[in-house]
C-alpha cells in the first residue's frame, strides 16, 4: 500500500460500472457515489496541485506567506532578518512564515453493537459519513487514516492517499460490522490515541452511548488533534416509537429495563436525551473539540457542505 | 337518597381488579433497543421521586377506577325521595278534542298537556299505577295500571291530537270506574277546560285538574249551507262566520267551488259575535263548496292571532244538477202538463189513479222526485215530495172538512217566498162543483197557509214528516189561475220548494262519524279516498251485503267514495224508459249517491264548544269529584332518579380519558410536522450558500 497519490484517474462516478466487489453496494450505492461525484467536483476545485497538502500547520516554515515576528535569537537565518522594522525600531526581528504541509486526516468509526440499528441504520450512515470525510481528505492530498472502534480496541486500515484511493476505503468501511458484544470507547479511543503519531483533524463517528464518553472524548482531545465529534443518533431514538408497558432490552449488553411508555415517560425521555447532548456539548467546548449532533436522516451534503464546514471541520 | 337496585353496587368490586391488573402487568413485550444508557438513568429519576411520578402515570387508573365506580353507582340508580303530590293509584284523563289544537301553548295545547302530565306523573308515588284515558269524540283507554315510568311516558306521547269534539261525559265515566277499583285512588284531568257543558255525573274519587291555554282569540266557519233557490235553478251558499275572541278581528272568507275560487271577502268580525254571508254566484254543476278563513289581503290579520285553525275550512257537498223525476196521477189536467213540462231539469211522467197501484208498486217508483195528485188520493201516500190538488179526503195531507161553496181570498202573506213574482189579484176560485171540486180544508200543524181562504187556506205548504208537501184547496180548474201569468210561476216557485228540498246539500258530518255506504249493483266494494288523498278500499263484511260501513272519519275535508265494479260481471246497458231504478236511494243521508259515479260526503268540525277556546280553570270539572275519596288517599314519597347526572358525569370521565390517552397520537401528528420545517429550512440555507 503506498500513500503516493495517484493520478489521472477518473472520479467515482466513472469507476461505478466497476465497482470493486468488496465494496458494498447496499452501503454504497449508486445515490451514494452520485453525492461522491458531487463532492469531487467540488474540492477539485479548492485543489491547486503539487504534492503538499493544504493544510495549514502550526509549525512556521520556509513558505511565502508572513505570518508574525520574533526577537532574534543568536543562530536564526539572517535572511529572515526585517531589515525595516531594524531600521524604525533599531532592534532586531526575524520574519515567521506558515509551512503548508501534509495533514493525516484521522476518521474513528464506532462500529459497536450499539449503532447497528435504527432507522435510517446507523452505522450505514456513519460509514457513509466517514467514506465522504474520507473523500474529502483524499482530494485534498491529505492522508486519511480510518479506524474501527469495537471491543477495548481501535482497528487501524491502512492509510490512504489521493482520490483513487477511494474505492479502498469504500471497500474497507464495507467490510466492517458491528461488534456482537459490548465496546468501551474509552478504552479504544485510548487505544487510538496512543498509536496516534502524526496530528491533524480527527473525526470521531459515534453514538456516544457509553458511560465515558466524555472521558473517551477528552481522551482524543489530548491528542492535540483537532477534534470533531459527530453524534449520530437514528430517529427512533430521539423520538422513541414506544407504547404501552414494556422491558427494554440493550443490544449491547442485553440488560433489560420495564418501563411504561406513556406520556409522561416519553416527555421524560426527551427531556434526559437533550440534557445528555448538552453535557456533551458543553464538554466538548470546555476541551475545544467540534461537537456535531447529527441524526441519521441527515444528507450528506449536509454533513458536508453545511454542518461540518461552519463548524470547520471541513475546510472553505 | 337511595338506590333502587343496590346489588349492582357489587360492580365496585371491579375496583381492586382493576388495581391488581394494572399493578401485576402481567404481560410486558419485550423490545430490542440500540442502548438503554438512557433509559437507565431516567428509571433512576423516576426511581428518585417515585411517590409523585407514579401518581403522574397513573392518571389512566384513576381515571378507569373512576369510570368504574360511575358505572356501578349508575346501575345502582340512585335517587332522591320526596312526598309524593298524588295518589298511588292514579287515573290521567288527558283532554286530545279539537280545542287542544290551538297554538297559544307551544306548540299546542295538547303539547303542553302532555308535558304537564310528565312534570305531575313524577308526583306519583314510587310503584303507583297509572291508567291513561284519552277523551275525544270517545274515551281510549291507553294505558292500564302501568307502573314503568317509560311506558307511561311513551303512552303520553303517543295520545293524538283528535279533530272532533270531546266527550268528557265518556272519559269521566270511565275514569271513575277504572278509580273506583281501587281505594284512595285519584282522576287528574289535563284539559283546558273549553267549552260550556260541564260532564253530567259524578266520581266518587279526588279530581285534580290541571289546565292549559291562555287565549280565547278564535274565529271559526260555524255553519256552512248550500240551498237550491226557491225557482231550484240555482244555488246559493250560506256561510256564518263567528268571531270567540274578545277583540274585534278582520278575517277574509274564501269561497271556492270545485277548488276554484269563487268569491273573498272581508269581514269585519265584532268581538264575541257572528258574520252571515250568502254567496249567490255559484257555478253550475259544481258538487263541494269550501269556505275558508285567511288572513285580509297582503297586509298582516288585524287583530288578535287566530289560535284554532281546525275550524277555519268547511265543505260542503252539492248534489249534482240531475234530472227531477215527477210523477203526475190524475186524469189529465193539460195545464197541470204543460206547466210541469216546462219546468227545466225535469222529466214529467204521468199515470192515471187507476193505474197507479201497479205504478206505485213498481220498484222504479222511488225514483221519483214528485208525486202529484191531481184530484186523487192513494191509500198510503208515498215517501216523497207530494203536491196535491183538491184531495178527495182527509188525510195525512190535512183535514178535508167539506166541499167549499164560496171562496173567499184571504190576505196574501207579503213576504211569502212562493208568492214571489205571483200576482194573485185577479184570481177568481169558483166554488165546488160538480166537475171540479173546491174543498174545506184546516191547515195542519206542518204547513203554512199560501194562499189564505175565508175559514181555511187555500194553497198551503209545509214539510210533512220530513217530505215537502203542497197541498191546493181547489182544483186549479176550477179557477182562471192557470189562464194567468201567474200559473206558471207558481207552479216554478212550488216546484224549487218541493223539489229544492231534495236538491238542498246534504249536512255534513261530524268527525269520527260513521257512514253507510250503500253498494251499486255490480260492485264488490267501495273505494274511498280521504281529503288528504290516501285510498282505504272496503270490502263487505257479507256476501249480498247492500252496504259497507266506513269508519275513518278522522280528517276534515271532502271524501270520495267510488264502487270498485266486479271484474267478472258482464255489463249490459238497459234502456231507460223510465227512471232507472238501478240506483239504490242514499241509506245514510248527507250521503248522495249515484250509478257507478263517485259519492261525495263532507266532514266538518261544526262545534261551538270546541271553537270557544277560551280556557277555563278546571273548577267545575274538579267538582265532578268528591273532597277525599272512599278511601283515605295512599300517599308516599315520590322518587326522583339520578341516572342522567350520573351518565352525564360518566360521559364527562369518558372524554377526559380519551383526551389523555389520545394526545400521544396528537402529539405525534404535531412532531412529524415539526420536524419537516428544519428540512425545508436546511434546503433553503443550502439554496443561499449554492
Amino acid at each position: 500500500m503506498t500513500d503516493q497519490p495517484e493520478h489521472g484517474q477518473a472520479g467515482a462516478a466513472g469507476r461505478r460500472d466497476m465497482l470493486p466487489s468488496a465494496v458494498d453496494p447496499t452501503v454504497f450505492d449508486e445515490a451514494f457515489l452520485r453525492q461522491l461525484e458531487r463532492l469531487t467536483l467540488v474540492t477539485r476545485k479548492a485543489v491547486h496541485g503539487g504534492m503538499k497538502g493544504l493544510r495549514r500547520s502550526v509549525k512556521r516554515g520556509q513558505s511565502v506567506e508572513f505570518t508574525d515576528y520574533r526577537d532574534y535569537a543568536l543562530g536564526d537565518d539572517l535572511r529572515a532578518l526585517d531589515w525595516n522594522l531594524y531600521a524604525r525600531l533599531e532592534r532586531l526581528f526575524i520574519k515567521l512564515f506558515i509551512e503548508e504541509e501534509d495533514v493525516t486526516v484521522h476518521i474513528l468509526l464506532d462500529a459497536s453493537a450499539s449503532m447497528d440499528g435504527g432507522a435510517p441504520d446507523k452505522l450505514m450512515f456513519g460509514k457513509r459519513a466517514a467514506a465522504a470525510l474520507a473523500y474529502v481528505g483524499l482530494a485534498s492530498y491529505d492522508r486519511v487514516n480510518l479506524a474501527v472502534l469495537q471491543g477495548r480496541a481501535a482497528r487501524r486500515f491502512p492509510p490512504v492517499r489521493g482520490t483513487g484511493r477511494i474505492f479502498q476505503v469504500l471497500a474497507d468501511l464495507s467490510a466492517v460490522r458491528a461488534s456482537p458484544g459490548p465496546t468501551d470507547l474509552l478504552s479504544a479511543a485510548r487505544h487510538y490515541a496512543a498509536q496516534l503519531t502524526q496530528r491533524g483533524p480527527l473525526i470521531l463517528i459515534s453514538d456516544l452511548f457509553d458511560e465515558n464518553a466524555e472521558r473517551a472524548i477528552s481522551e482524543l482531545a489530548g491528542t492535540r488533534c483537532d477534534v470533531a465529534v459527530l453524534h449520530t443518533l437514528s430517529t427512533d431514538e430521539l423520538d422513541p416509537p414506544l407504547e404501552g408497558d414494556l422491558r427494554l432490552v440493550d443490544r449491547e449488553t442485553a440488560a433489560g429495563v420495564d418501563i411504561t411508555a406513556d406520556i409522561v415517560t416519553l416527555d421524560a425521555y426527551r427531556q434526559r436525551l437533550s440534557d445528555w447532548q448538552a453535557s456533551l456539548e458543553r464538554a466538548s467546548a470546555k476541551r475545544r473539540v467540534a461537537y456535531v449532533a447529527m441524526p441519521t436522516t441527515t444528507p450528506l451534503s449536509d454533513l458536508v457542505f453545511a454542518e461540518l464546514r461552519r463548524r470547520r471541520v471541513v475546510a472553505a | 337518597m337511595g338506590m333502587l337496585a343496590p346489588l349492582a353496587l357489587l360492580g365496585l368490586l371491579s375496583v381492586p381488579l382493576i388495581i391488581a391488573f394494572y399493578m401485576l402487568r402481567l404481560r410486558r413485550q419485550q423490545q430490542q433497543v440500540s442502548s438503554t444508557y438512557l433509559w437507565q438513568h431516567l428509571v433512576r429519576d423516576v426511581e428518585a421521586n417515585a411517590p409523585w411520578q407514579r401518581l403522574r402515570r397513573s392518571l389512566l387508573l384513576l381515571l378507569q377506577l373512576a369510570l368504574a365506580v360511575i358505572l356501578a353507582v349508575l346501575v345502582a340508580r340512585p335517587f332522591s325521595e320526596r312526598p309524593a303530590a298524588l295518589a298511588h293509584d292514579l287515573v290521567l284523563v288527558m283532554d286530545a278534542s279539537a280545542s287542544m289544537a290551538a297554538t297559544d301553548e307551544f306548540p299546542t295545547r295538547l303539547d303542553a298537556a302532555k308535558r304537564a302530565a310528565q312534570s305531575a306523573i313524577s308526583g306519583v308515588p314510587a310503584g303507583g299505577r297509572v291508567s291513561i284515558i284519552a277523551a275525544a269524540e270517545t274515551a281510549q283507554l291507553v294505558a292500564n295500571e302501568a307502573t314503568d315510568r317509560g311506558r307511561i311516558q311513551r303512552a303520553i306521547d303517543s295520545i293524538e291530537q283528535s279533530i272532533g269534539p270531546v266527550n268528557l261525559d265518556d272519559a269521566m265515566r270511565l275514569a271513575g270506574k277504572l278509580a273506583e277499583r281501587t281505594l284512595g285512588a285519584q282522576i287528574l284531568v289535563v284539559t283546558d277546560d273549553a267549552g260550556a257543558r260541564t260532564p253530567d255525573l259524578r266520581v266518587s274519587v279526588p279530581v285534580k285538574v290541571v289546565t292549559v291555554g291562555r287565549e280565547r282569540h278564535n274565529q271559526a266557519i260555524a255553519a256552512l249551507a248550500v240551498r237550491a233557490t226557491p225557482d231550484g235553478l240555482r244555488r246559493s251558499v250560506f256561510i256564518s262566520v263567528a268571531n270567540y275572541s274578545d277583540q274585534e278581528a278582520t278575517r277574509r272568507l274564501q269561497v271556492l267551488a270545485d277548488g276554484s275560487p269563487v268569491t273573498a271577502r272581508d269581514l269585519l268580525l265584532r268581538p264575541l259575535s257572528r258574520a252571515d254571508v250568502v254567496i249567490d254566484e255559484l257555478p253550475a254543476g259544481t258538487r263541494t263548496v269550501e269556505a275558508r278563513l285567511a288572513q285580509p289581503g297582503d297586509e298582516p290579520m288585524a287583530g288578535p292571532v287566530d289560535r284554532l285553525a281546525l275550524d277555519d275550512a268547511a265543505w260542503a257537498v252539492v248534489p249534482p244538477d240531475r234530472p227531477r223525476f215527477v210523477l203526475l196521477v190524475g186524469e189529465g189536467n193539460v195545464y197541470l202538463q204543460n206547466a210541469l213540462s216546462l219546468l227545466p231539469n225535469v222529466e214529467l211522467y204521468g199515470t192515471t189513479p187507476q193505474d197507479y197501484a201497479a205504478t206505485a208498486a213498481d220498484p222504479k217508483f222511488a225514483s221519483y222526485d214528485l208525486v202529484v195528485f191531481d184530484a186523487f188520493l192513494p191509500p198510503t201516500l208515498p215517501d216523497t215530495a207530494v203536491l196535491a190538488l183538491a184531495p178527495p179526503r182527509t188525510s195525512l195531507l190535512g183535514e178535508v172538512r167539506g166541499p167549499l161553496e164560496e171562496v173567499y181570498l184571504g190576505q196574501l202573506p207579503p213576504d211569502e217566498p212562493l208568492l214571489r213574482g205571483v200576482d194573485l189579484t185577479r184570481l177568481h176560485i169558483l166554488g165546488n162543483n160538480d166537475r171540479f171540486r173546491t174543498q174545506d180544508m184546516a191547515l195542519p200543524d206542518w204547513a203554512r197557509a199560501i194562499i189564505p181562504g175565508g175559514d181555511g187556506p187555500l194553497l198551503y205548504s209545509g214539510l210533512r214528516d220530513g217530505q215537502p208537501t203542497a197541498v191546493f184547496a181547489f182544483d186549479v180548474r176550477n179557477s182562471d189561475l192557470p189562464l194567468q201569468i201567474a200559473w206558471p210561476i207558481l207552479i216554478s216557485n212550488l216546484a224549487g220548494e218541493l223539489l229544492g228540498g231534495a236538491l238542498a246539500t246534504r249536512d255534513p258530518l261530524a268527525p269520527s262519524s260513521p257512514v253507510e255506504l250503500p253498494l251499486p249493483t255490480g260492485s264488490v266494494g267501495m273505494r274511498v279516498t280521504l281529503p288528504d288523498g290516501s285510498v282505504q278500499e272496503l270490502l263487505p263484511g257479507a256476501t249480498g251485503a247492500a252496504s259497507v260501513t266506513f269508519v275513518d272519519t278522522r280528517q276534515l275535508g271532502v271524501y270520495r267514495a267510488e264502487p270498485m265494479p266486479d271484474p267478472l260481471a258482464t255489463v249490459s246497458p238497459s234502456p231507460m224508459a223510465t227512471p232507472s231504478a238501478q240506483t239504490a236511494p242514499s241509506a245514510t243521508p248527507g250521503v248522495e249517491t249515484g250509478q257507478a259515479e263517485p259519492s261525495l260526503f263532507a266532514v266538518d268540525l261544526f262545534a261551538p264548544d270546541e271553537s270557544n277556546i277560551r280556557p277555563g280553570d278546571g273548577s267545575r270539572l274538579a267538582r265532578l269529584g268528591t273532597e277525599s275519596g272512599s278511601g283515605p288517599m295512599e300517599q308516599g314519597t315520590a322518587r326522583d332518579e339520578l341516572w342522567p347526572l350520573v351518565a352525564m358525569l360518566a360521559l364527562g370521565f369518558l372524554l377526559i380519558e380519551w383526551l389523555v390517552y389520545e394526545r400521544d397520537g396528537a402529539r405525534r401528528l404535531l412532531g412529524g410536522v415539526r420536524r419537516l420545517r428544519p428540512r425545508r429550512a436546511g434546503l433553503s440555507r443550502r439554496g443561499g450558500q449554492a
